[in-house]
């Protein structure tokens, strides 16, 4: 209990949570000396993420690829190819799919499970690391972990399954179900970070207001509706999107679980950005569907910020 | 009931090549080791060959041998670094798999690649036009003891672009059949001499299926491939290729595929693996845990899964060429051979040491053979140690009848073609769709491949 109460107290500070827009509190820095020590994080973010991403935009509108052939512009014939590439669709499609599968229950049930603990249960440390301990884990491990549990033939989910008397399921083999166990997979592997975040946003609620609506003659639920929930507004606009940015960029346990298949039904668009620039040496154009990418997901931050400020 | 055990087994098999993201564990275990074997051998090599020391004079290798392959090669690059003028070498070991071409592939792009690397000859085609490598020096071949006459021609042929050589092959190494020779023997497939008969038709294979399935009391054949991005393609191109009908991928497309052909070859596959007697719906490693715990009595896979098999504990493991079941022989196979990628300025002295270091290594592949390889290097074929490896022989004639990758520069191991050719061949084996619709797919995936601009030309 020692090692996980920091963290959890810490986790509200995430740097993360910037990307929300936290209360206006302006400091004058960046005057004096301070500048001088963001300048080394000022070059490197220049040097590694900012030139690559103009460099990237210029390849967008060439030909180049990863031989030794020279690039030649081509000005916005990736982007058109891009467009008319059912590929493209089917990968973003996938994605956006994907995204809306594991979301809703990365939310739902990190804060399920943080309420839970947060309810007084005994032996809290012993739930909290229950809880976060698959996110330790390496995304290889994980897979592998789940690759076996998946196995038509001897894997635990069908040895159960047909124990119980069920027909086995095709896990990864059925085109129909493939993404719900890679969005299962992401849900036991990354929910425990979720449920950090609402277990330190619990914490550190007053309790004063849950004291008075119980004087007051509230019992739990209508303390939970009214009182609790309303609290963690904040929290889960933070979650929420950091969910959905992190869903939508997903990639590693697709491509070592499934690469993708089976055809094609949980190719995420970044395999698809892989296998056209990498495997297929395509650069200009994997750079194009990149950059289509990008565009998407900052539309969909935009509308999810809207949404979320309206509603406040 | 018996999951566990099983479970735990088939992780060794991983690494042993096909398994892109998994063999990494491998490669820092072996790397490690081969890391502690290098510092122990260090000064040693050092005081064998004074001239040669560390450093740049070292010559550059790159290879995507890990597991057991990876050890021997580690015992064939010692055996050639023994003596006065042993050789000194750097070797990187990366994983395989496509990450391997893109790799290789900016090294020579950047002109300052290795001085020798391993390639499947069926991405020949990718790199050979582009000039990514550099052609071999035949002459200076013949100078160290290796000419053209020392390799099957179906596999010289492959190791040339436009005339010119550009790859020395080390290995073929066929999709071939292993099976439990008393399961076999007690379903009746055996001849005289105790090796699996000859088939001859599909009907004999789907016998041979379901006799299989009753010795066992489980299933009968096993093939694993689902989610695997080579497997399907494999086994259609080794039914197809006996079909006698030819898949050519020429620049700009369409295709030429004999569709009738391919939809036979299809639904045989289909009629094989109809989830009765041969379960359709394994992957690669439910398929070797499968084959090693006894519930099937023939597997077709890789001949480089011998040594796991071996290891498994089977006590009676046979192997054979993939079975002929239409007109003519034909075996799917691939080859490992070293290449040279391109450098801008290469050192006309390290370039000679490149030549004698393949051909030297060539010359061990009695060792490579031991881990289920054929060597395609025919005088350590002929040789009498080589026929006495069992059941490594027994196949060896695989090599002459091999049929690698249509040729383009999206083709061949770890290549877009092969994963896009499994995806419909899965759906179709699964019973998602049928043999007509699969090889449309086939078609169309295929066309859109080639209609693609080509990045190495």
């Amino acid at each position: 209990m020692t090692t996980t109460a920091p963290a959890g107290a810490t986790a509200p500070s995430h740097p993360h949570s910037s990307e929300t827009p936290p209360a206006p509190r302006r400091r004058r820095s960046l005057t004096g000396g301070g500048g001088v020590f963001v300048l080394p994080f000022l070059a490197f973010f220049g040097l590694f993420l900012v030139w690559p991403i103009v460099q990237g935009l210029w390849m967008s509108l060439t030909d180049a690829s990863l031989t030794l052939h020279d690039p030649e512009f081509v000005g916005l014939a990736n982007y058109a190819e891009a467009l008319g590439d059912p590929d493209v669709w089917s990968s973003l499609g996938n994605t956006v799919f994907f995204t809306l599968i594991s979301c809703v229950p990365l939310v739902l049930m990190a804060l399920a499970m943080a309420l839970l603990v947060h309810s007084g249960l005994v032996g809290q440390w012993v739930w909290r690391l229950a809880y976060f301990a698959p996110y330790l884990l390496p995304v290889t491990v994980v897979t592998l972990i789940w690759t076996w549990l998946y196995q038509p033939d001897i894997g635990l989910g069908n040895q159960l399954l047909t124990s119980l008397g069920f027909e086995p399921v095709g896990w990864l083999s059925d085109e129909s179900v493939a993404m719900w166990s890679v969005a299962a997979l992401t849900v036991w592997w990354t929910v425990g970070f979720n449920f950090l975040l609402y277990l330190a946003a619990l914490q550190s609620l007053p309790v004063t207001f849950d004291e008075a609506a119980a004087l007051d003659g509230a019992g739990a639920w209508r303390r939970l509706w009214s009182v609790t929930l309303p609290q963690l507004r904040h929290t889960t606009v933070m979650v929420a999107m950091l969910q959905v940015l992190a869903s939508l960029k997903v990639f590693d346990q697709i491509y070592i679980l499934t690469k993708g298949g089976p055809n094609g039904s949980t190719r995420p668009i970044l395999e698809y950005v892989y296998d056209v620039g990498f495997t297929g040496y395509r650069l200009g154009y994997a750079s194009a569907i990149s950059y289509v990418f990008f565009a998407l997901v900052i539309v969909v931050s935009v509308v999810q910020l809207r949404f979320f400020r309206q509603e406040g | 009931m018996s999951s566990a055990p099983s479970a735990r087994r088939p992780l060794g098999a991983w690494g042993s090549g096909d398994s892109p993201g998994l063999g990494r564990r491998r490669l820092f275990r072996y790397g490690a080791a081969g890391a502690t074997a290098l510092l122990a051998a260090g000064p040693l090599a050092g005081c064998a060959s004074p001239a040669g020391s560390t450093g740049p004079a070292a010559l550059k290798v790159w290879d995507l041998f890990q597991g057991g392959d990876g050890m021997l090669m580690d015992e064939m690059i010692a055996a050639v670094s023994r003596g006065a003028d042993g050789f000194h070498v750097d070797r990187t070991i990366l994983d395989w798999g496509p990450s391997y071409y893109t790799k290789l592939a900016m090294s020579a792009a950047g002109g300052r690649a290795s001085d020798v690397a391993v390639m499947h000859l069926s991405r020949l085609a990718g790199y050979a036009p582009g000039g990514l490598l550099d052609p071999i020096d035949l002459d200076l071949m013949a100078e160290f003891g290796v000419k053209e006459k020392d390799f099957a021609p179906a596999v010289w042929k492959r190791a040339q672009h436009e005339g010119t050589a550009y790859a020395i092959p080390l290995d073929v190494h066929p999709f071939i059949v292993f099976y439990d020779k008393d399961v076999a023997g007690e379903a009746g497939l055996l001849d005289p001499a105790g090796h699996l008969a000859p088939m001859g038709s599909p009907e004999a294979l789907l016998d041979a299926g379901k006799k299989l399935a009753k010795a066992t009391g489980h299933s009968g054949i096993l093939f694993g491939h689902v989610t695997d991005t080579a497997q399907s393609w494999r086994q259609f191109a080794a039914l197809y290729a006996q079909t006698g009908a030819s898949f050519t991928l020429p620049d700009g497309g369409p295709p030429k595929i004999d569709i009738e052909a391919a939809v036979k070859v299809v639904t045989f596959m289909k009629q094989l693996f109809d989830g009765r007697t041969n379960p359709n719906n394994l992957d690669y490693n439910g398929a070797m845990a499968a084959f090693m715990d006894g519930r099937g009595g023939m597997i077709m896979a890789g001949e480089w899964e011998l040594p796991t098999f071996r290891k498994s504990g089977i006590k009676n493991l046979g192997a054979a060429p993939f079975p002929q079941i239409f007109d003519r022989p034909a075996v799917y196979a691939d080859s490992h051979s070293f290449v040279l990628p391109h450098q801008d300025d290469p050192d006309p002295a390290r370039r000679r040491q490149a030549h004698r270091y393949i051909a030297e290594i060539i010359k061990q592949s009695l060792t490579w053979a031991s881990a289920g390889h054929i060597p395609a290097y025919l005088p350590v074929q002929a040789r009498p140690e080589y026929a006495k490896l069992d059941p490594q022989s027994s196949y060896a004639a695989a090599g002459e009848i091999a049929v690698l990758d249509p040729p383009n520069w999206f083709a061949g191991a770890g290549g877009n073609f092969q994963n896009r050719m499994c995806q419909p061949l899965q759906s179709a084996l699964l019973g998602n769709t049928s043999a007509e619709k699969a090889v449309r797919q086939m078609v169309r995936e295929a066309d859109t491949l080639l209609r693609q601009p080509n990045p190495v030309a």
